[in-house]
């Protein structure tokens, strides 16, 4: 039987897709190794990071498709990382261990359904059955507190570092989900909460963090949750590992979790 | 005329000093426009008009009462300025939400919808009844040299004599472990929850490099291996969290701990507050600290 390729795979990818591929990308593309590579099993995983890497390779997995960069930077340009050490360990590692790596970023997020909102509701127990209609990732849940629903995402993520910006006891039923750095504008007012991964604190197109405080002073219900952006769409890699074996039944494919960088201080 | 004796005429002569202040107080009351004009002479760096440094809120020939200097101009902070006698609120970050810090929403990311907005009226108005005025001072503030903001932040933790001599941002502190550096932090920054760290939390570390607000990871490429701990305001995930989580698999003995960006700016608003009072010395300067936006769930 021929070897199955890493180009092989990646067309495979792009055939079941379901929406065309666009080759202006400079995201989705190869970030280690090529095409010819020979696959011995594939790992999805968040942050193609050193860790990640060495357990994919224990693992006998050789193929890594990441949702996020490699070289600590979002155009993976190796120009900013080469001069660190830490670079050539990481890239010498995976020549030895003969790893190819691809990312799937952009055609992710435009695949339907995206995977990375399918894998954070049903990480945060966000039922179908809430949501205002497909694909809204507006979730209209019985009424809870915001302090209350935070804690119950952190227990459900085993997070550790989860912020929450609002007045814990505010009740709340109507919630946007975000993923990864796509964090909705908390000011629309069919909105009470928005949980999501990453957004910058001010200073950017929206800042909710400043408006939901000026909220709280006002009487005003509003919650801001943020989950880190990986653990955020980090659970939609595991949707994307099963629809990935359903085209390559050739090679074990499976999550491999980087889990949550962070932890908070007593 | 009555001339004067020689004890009067001391007495004249020692009481200049205090009087001066008395005399500006006697002066019409600089308007925010002055005090603006008085900050771009002294603040030692090239103007830039197409920046952010810019009014955001209210009449500039408003008469100044006194002024506050704040990390972030939240509705909390401009109550806490009108208490003050401040009438003149000298902000760091934006004031309404957004960089572009225009007083209506323009349309929210992701298409949300557009005026009115409940809270952006509610801000307007208290603005106006309480006749604020509001200036964005970041970009030029940020560019003075020593880095006000490290200098502030290295000073609110203890540690202004252990700065570098070479550079502001780095400091050498008693050898500690992480874990309890990060509880310090905390404690001597209020911070409730917005406190992250990566890196092993016995990991012994000494030199320790402030980098307040915002950072890209060619900063943390930089100060890395200089350092066993970078304090940030806040960096993105995808570069310099991920960059010092690989640095932790490699095994170097380096950390990371990210304060949140107001936070970490609110010691430098400070040094701003203690830098205008020789530049406006007619009326009071009040620093007032923004709260740390974030807790943690239970």
């Amino acid at each position: 039987m021929r070897a199955l390729t890493a180009g092989e795979v990646v067309s495979r990818v792009k055939s079941n897709l379901g929406i065309p591929w666009r080759d202006t990308t400079y995201r989705d593309t190869f970030k280690f190794g090529g095409p010819e590579t020979e696959v011995r099993g594939i790992a999805t995983t968040m942050f193609c990071n050193f860790d990640v890497v060495q357990r994919a390779a224990q693992a006998g997995m050789n193929m890594i498709i990441p949702h996020e960069d490699t070289y600590w930077n979002d155009r993976d340009d190796v120009s900013i990382v080469s001069g660190d050490p830490l670079y050539k360990t990481k890239v010498e590692f995976m020549k030895e261990h003969n790893m190819v790596v691809f990312r799937i970023h952009d055609h992710m997020h435009s695949q339907r359904p995206d995977f990375t909102y399918v894998g954070l509701a049903r990480a945060l127990g966000l039922d179908r059955k809430y949501e205002t209609a497909p694909e809204s990732h507006r979730f209209v849940i019985p009424e809870t507190t915001l302090g209350a629903l935070a804690s119950d995402f952190q227990k459900r993520l085993g997070a550790r570092a989860v912020r929450a910006v609002g007045n814990p006891n505010a009740k709340v039923r109507r919630i946007q989900v975000g993923v990864g750095y796509a964090t909705p504008a908390v000011n629309d007012p069919e909105v009470d909460v928005v949980v999501s991964g990453e957004q910058q604190e001010t200073d950017g197109g929206f800042d909710s963090p400043e408006y939901v405080l000026d909220a709280v002073s006002l009487g005003i219900t509003k919650g801001w949750i943020m989950l880190g952006h990986a653990i955020s769409e980090e659970q939609g890699m595991l949707e994307m590992a099963q629809w990935i074996k359903s085209f390559t039944p050739e090679v074990p494919v499976q999550l491999i979790r980087g889990g949550e960088p962070y932890w908070a201080p007593k | 005329m009555k001339p004067i004796s020689r004890r009067e005429f001391v007495t004249l002569t020692t009481v200049v000093p205090v009087a001066i202040p008395a005399i500006l107080q006697g002066r019409a009351a600089p308007t925010a426009q002055e005090i603006v004009d008085r900050i771009k002479q002294r603040i030692g760096i090239e103007w830039k008009a197409d920046g952010v440094d810019t009014f955001k809120a209210g009449d500039p020939m408003t008469p100044v009462k006194g002024v506050a200097t704040s990390a972030m101009a939240s509705l909390d902070v401009l109550k806490q300025a009108v208490k003050a006698g401040a009438n003149f609120v000298i902000t760091c970050e934006p004031t309404f939400y957004s960089r572009a810090d225009a007083p209506a929403p323009t349309g929210a990311r992701r298409g949300g919808p557009v005026a009115p907005d409940a809270i952006f009226t509610a801000k307007n108005e208290f603005i106006r009844n309480n006749q604020l005025v509001v200036w964005r001072f970041s970009d030029h503030w940020r560019q003075r040299t020593p880095d006000p903001l490290s200098v502030g932040l290295a000073d609110t933790l203890g540690w202004g004599r252990l700065r570098a001599q070479d550079d502001p941002r780095r400091i050498t502190i008693p050898g500690t472990t992480l874990e309890s550096l990060a509880s310090d932090l905390k404690r001597k920054l209020n911070s409730r929850g917005g406190i992250r760290v990566v890196g092993d939390p016995r990991l012994r570390v000494s030199k320790i490099a402030l980098l307040p607000g915002t950072s890209p990871v060619q900063s943390a490429l930089g100060l890395f291996p200089l350092v066993d701990a970078i304090i940030a305001g806040e960096v993105r995930e995808w570069e310099s969290v991920e960059l010092a989580r690989d640095k932790v698999t490699a095994g170097e003995r380096k950390s990371l701990i990210l304060l949140g960006r107001v936070v970490s700016e609110n010691p430098g608003m400070s040094e701003c507050a203690k830098w205008l009072k020789d530049v406006v010395p007619e009326v009071r300067t009040t620093w007032i600290p923004v709260d740390d936006p974030y807790w943690r769930p239970v």
